[in-house]
């Protein structure tokens, strides 16, 4: 074979990959002509964002469908390949602990459906935005959400077979209390226009956060021995690196289209941190308190993949003007107290959750406080000792009446002021002659922005006052009438079987049993 | 044992030592090649394998599929080389870029003299009937004596002249080379030579007009560019903001001021930061990158920017610029990665700036 040479004699270049792609994909959008095209992309402006040229979006994957369907098929096959043996060979016998289980019924009832929430969002987005490069990967990131939320669901399926809680998920999703938080989350992202969402979800969360809800969430699989759930996070994180490419592009393009994009970027970013970072509250709790085995503290997760990370990409936003986040610094200070004000909040509300709770033992506890040293035996100690102690006597603390819940992150009002530990935090905002409440400023600094937004929010506990969440052979003028059972009734719980403590709890003395036939020959008990 | 890596497309070629990353070995030969996680499991470092052997590392089967490995692809973060390999990495091909391949050579020291207080010039007759030559902008590595490694220099002199190579050089105090140069070196001395390295250089092919920020002896390179571009009858606007702690440190400026008056299309802007307020200087005032933003008004759309100089002038020009609304895609700066700077955490943000 002899290659082309020019005229001067060195030997022809060959093209690279991006003037290659640049060749295949050229003219994929055009200029309408029979409908004007504010009437094709009508979202494209309303939010203000300016875009005068979208040629200078780079993108930054250049795949094509054709190789993207290979790329998945295989990925298909390796995951399922590796479910489908963790099943058949009883796999869930190699956790450290059932209580693991809970972890995964946290992540999985509360994950899911947001995976299926993103594959929505990203193909609106795909759809409005009226740039090619933006189209096509907003295109295949949809895609690969609704590949990870059927592969979660698969997931799950496994587990519902054995354990207790996750036979009702996209049911509850919709209805019980603490699922509000990532439901709420994620429906306030894909309301918004497609340029916040792309902050909201493409960068915000895909950037700055992902790797605090995947990289524990993994490592805690495999620390406990769950290969099925470490698979699928595998597969999902290979698709990661598109998604955060796609987040950068999105958030550079924007801010280098305008000067007046500025302003509504940093909002956004603002807006959509907070949210973020609020829904990663049960993140923190399931690595310091429901690994079994554990991984790695919140604080520990924060400091590398916040502080560490999340710093060096805002030092790197800082030359287009862009500071950190408005809640950055509260963020922060908080690591110390999240995980152990949220657990703490979960025991008490153990009835009304799908999944069990407990004091730590005490070497969880000694654990908490090496991890924690300025803060645990001080301030959270002393109460999981009161409480095991109460236990022990029979008396075990349930918390009766609802927490108010902040109206725009729908967490209960369980988070402590800046500063100081011992007192909770609450927020005021009137509007149009009603008093609405948030658990904190960065709440309230969203709710500030956008009354009219976040007036309309489903919060479970107002619902439930209202006598919205009983089932439709419930009776409030009976004289036994328990309002409690009858909203845990209509969440879809398994009542007194899902949302009672570990202790005694079907999964721990199922698993328990399984555990011990593997090993004798025993009948089974229970 | 070292194997060549050599990355297409460009064409360039660097050594890899036995268990040292492909990527690694690419960033610290100055080739960037897109990377995230760094450690096999995200995929963004992929590159194809066009000739050699490589063993893939410790990666993730789903970060790089059974089809790809059969294509060759391979993850260069974890990738090491069992041969002299060639890849193919998703970098810009540049139209611009000379390729010129790198050569040894001897030269023999004809001239040193003082250009400010700390700066020396130090001029050499390259050894060889061609010289050594180079596209402006470019590096030469020059061999330290007794066998202490080597140290890069720009290009001071115009590439219109490879016999007689200039490289201006700033004593910085305890450092080997410096002081070997400042206070040993001598005319009739020996220098050995490899070069050209580097990536540097003027987008010609662009056709915007040049702004070029320099700062301390970061003048090399911008002096040998903009040397080249008045030879080839540039017409485009060139601008050079050059920045120095004082009068004295101030070096070229006889050489800039003629130039300015020479060629129309040519500006000088030096500007000193740590001037006595009280002297007869008329000129600017400040670091450069505040020079450049009062002598553009802060509006820097359309332009092509050289970056020259210290790293914390580099990345105040870069802030300055960003915020006048130009941005990576035209921006250039000389980079000498050292492994402080691949120690310092930064974002995948920016690539090249």
């Amino acid at each position: 074979m002899t290659m082309t040479n020019d005229a001067t004699g060195t030997a022809k270049k060959k093209l690279g990959l991006k003037e290659r792609y640049a060749l295949m994909t050229r003219g994929l959008d055009w200029e309408t002509t029979y409908q004007p095209m504010e009437d094709v992309f009508p979202y494209a402006t309303y939010e203000g964002i300016k875009v005068h040229d979208w040629d200078k979006w780079e993108d930054p994957f250049r795949l094509t469908m054709d190789a993207y369907w290979k790329y998945q098929a295989e990925k298909e096959q390796k995951l399922y390949a590796i479910m489908d043996a963790f099943a058949q060979n009883n796999g869930h016998l190699g956790l450290t602990d059932a209580r693991y289980i809970n972890a995964l019924k946290l992540f999985l009832t509360g994950v899911t459906p947001l995976e299926y929430m993103a594959h929505r969002g990203f193909a609106h987005v795909g759809r409005q935005l009226p740039g090619v490069g933006a189209r096509v990967a907003c295109q295949m990131q949809s895609l690969d959400e609704l590949r990870h939320a059927q592969t979660q669901i698969h997931s799950m399926s496994n587990y519902n077979k054995l354990y207790d809680g996750f036979h009702s998920w996209r049911h509850m999703h919709d209805r019980v209390w603490y699922l509000s938080v990532p439901k709420s989350f994620f429906d306030d992202a894909i309301t918004a226009g497609p340029f916040e969402y792309m902050i909201a979800i493409g960068f915000s969360f895909e950037y700055v956060l992902t790797n605090l809800l995947f990289v524990p969430f993994i490592s805690g699989a495999a620390y406990n021995g769950d290969m099925g759930a470490m698979a699928f996070g595998f597969s999902a994180q290979s698709d990661e690196s598109r998604h955060m490419t796609l987040g950068l592009e999105a958030i550079k393009f924007m801010l280098e289209q305008d000067p007046d994009n500025l302003p509504i970027v940093q909002h956004w970013i603002d807006k959509w941190f907070w949210r973020g970072y609020r829904v990663l509250t049960l993140v923190a709790m399931m690595l310091d308190y429901m690994l079994p085995k554990k991984v790695m503290s919140w604080k520990e997760a924060w400091e590398v993949y916040a502080e560490q990370n999340g710093g060096a990409l805002f030092a790197d936003l800082a030359r287009y003007g862009i500071r950190p986040p408005l809640g950055w610094q509260q963020a922060c200070d908080d690591k110390d107290h999240l995980s152990h004000q949220a657990w703490a909040t979960f025991y008490q509300y153990q009835a009304a959750a799908p999944f069990h709770t407990w004091v730590p033992s005490e070497e969880d506890m000694a654990w908490q406080a090496d991890k924690y040293p300025d803060t645990f035996d001080k301030y959270y100690r002393p109460r999981f000792e009161q409480w095991a102690q109460m236990e022990a006597e029979g008396n075990r603390f349930n918390n009766g009446t609802l927490p108010l819940l902040c109206q725009v992150c729908q967490i209960p009002m369980l988070f402590t002021e800046p500063g100081d530990p011992t007192r909770i935090c609450y927020r005021e905002s009137e509007y149009k002659g009603e008093t609405y409440h948030t658990c904190s400023d960065g709440c309230k600094n969203i709710f500030d922005h956008e009354q009219e937004k976040y007036i309309q929010a489903w919060l479970p506990v107002h619902q439930i006052y209202q006598g919205n969440c009983f089932g439709p052979d419930a009776d409030p003028t009976s004289p036994d009438f328990n309002p409690l059972l009858e909203v845990i009734k209509w969440y879809g719980y398994n009542v007194g079987v899902d949302n009672r403590p570990y202790e005694g709890s079907e999964d721990q003395t199922n698993f328990r049993a399984w555990k011990q036939q593997t090993t004798s020959n025993a009948p089974a008990a229970g | 044992m070292t194997f060549e890596l050599t990355i297409e497309p460009l064409g360039q070629t660097v050594d890899v030592e036995e268990g040292q990353t492909l990527l690694d070995a690419s960033l610290r030969a100055g080739v960037y090649l897109p990377h995230a996680c760094g450690h096999g499991l995200c995929g963004t470092c992929k590159v194809q394998v066009l000739d050699g052997e490589i063993d893939h590392g410790p990666i993730s089967s789903f970060a790089l599929m059974d089809f790809e490995r059969e294509e060759g692809l391979c993850l260069a973060c974890c990738a090491t080389a069992e041969s002299d390999i060639t890849i193919e990495a998703d970098i810009d091909d540049e139209p611009d870029a000379r390729n010129l391949p790198v050569r040894s050579a001897t030269a023999i020291v004809t001239r040193i003299e003082n250009l400010t207080p700390t700066i020396k010039g130090v001029w050499a007759k390259v050894d060889a009937p061609e010289g050594l030559p180079f596209q402006a902008g470019q590096y030469v590595n020059v061999q330290l004596p007794g066998g202490q490694g080597h140290r890069p220099f720009s290009f001071a002199q115009s590439p219109s002249n490879p016999h007689e190579i200039e490289l201006d050089v700033r004593f910085v105090p305890g450092g080997v080379a410096t002081t070997w140069i400042h206070e040993q070196l001598a005319v009739g001395d020996q220098l050995q030579l490899a070069g050209p390295y580097g990536r540097f250089h003027v987008r010609a092919s662009a056709n915007q007009p040049l702004l070029f920020l320099a700062g301390g002896s970061g003048l090399s390179s911008p002096r040998s560019m903009i040397l080249d571009l008045v030879e080839q009858g540039c017409t485009l606007p060139i601008t050079l903001v050059y920045g120095a702690r004082n009068r004295d440190e101030l070096y070229y400026v006889d050489e800039f001021t003629r130039l300015a008056t020479e060629v129309p299309t040519f500006t000088y802007v030096p500007t000193l930061s740590h001037e006595p307020d009280d002297s007869d200087w008329t000129g600017a005032r400040g670091f450069v990158h505040d020079a450049a933003k009062a002598h553009f008004q802060g509006d820097f759309r359309g332009l092509k920017a050289y970056l020259c100089g210290p790293p914390a002038m580099i990345d105040a020009c870069i802030s300055t610029l960003m915020q006048g609304r130009l941005f990576e895609r035209d921006i250039y700066q000389e980079l000498f990665i050292s492994a402080a700077d691949t120690a310092r955490a930064r974002s995948p943000l920016f690539k090249r700036i």
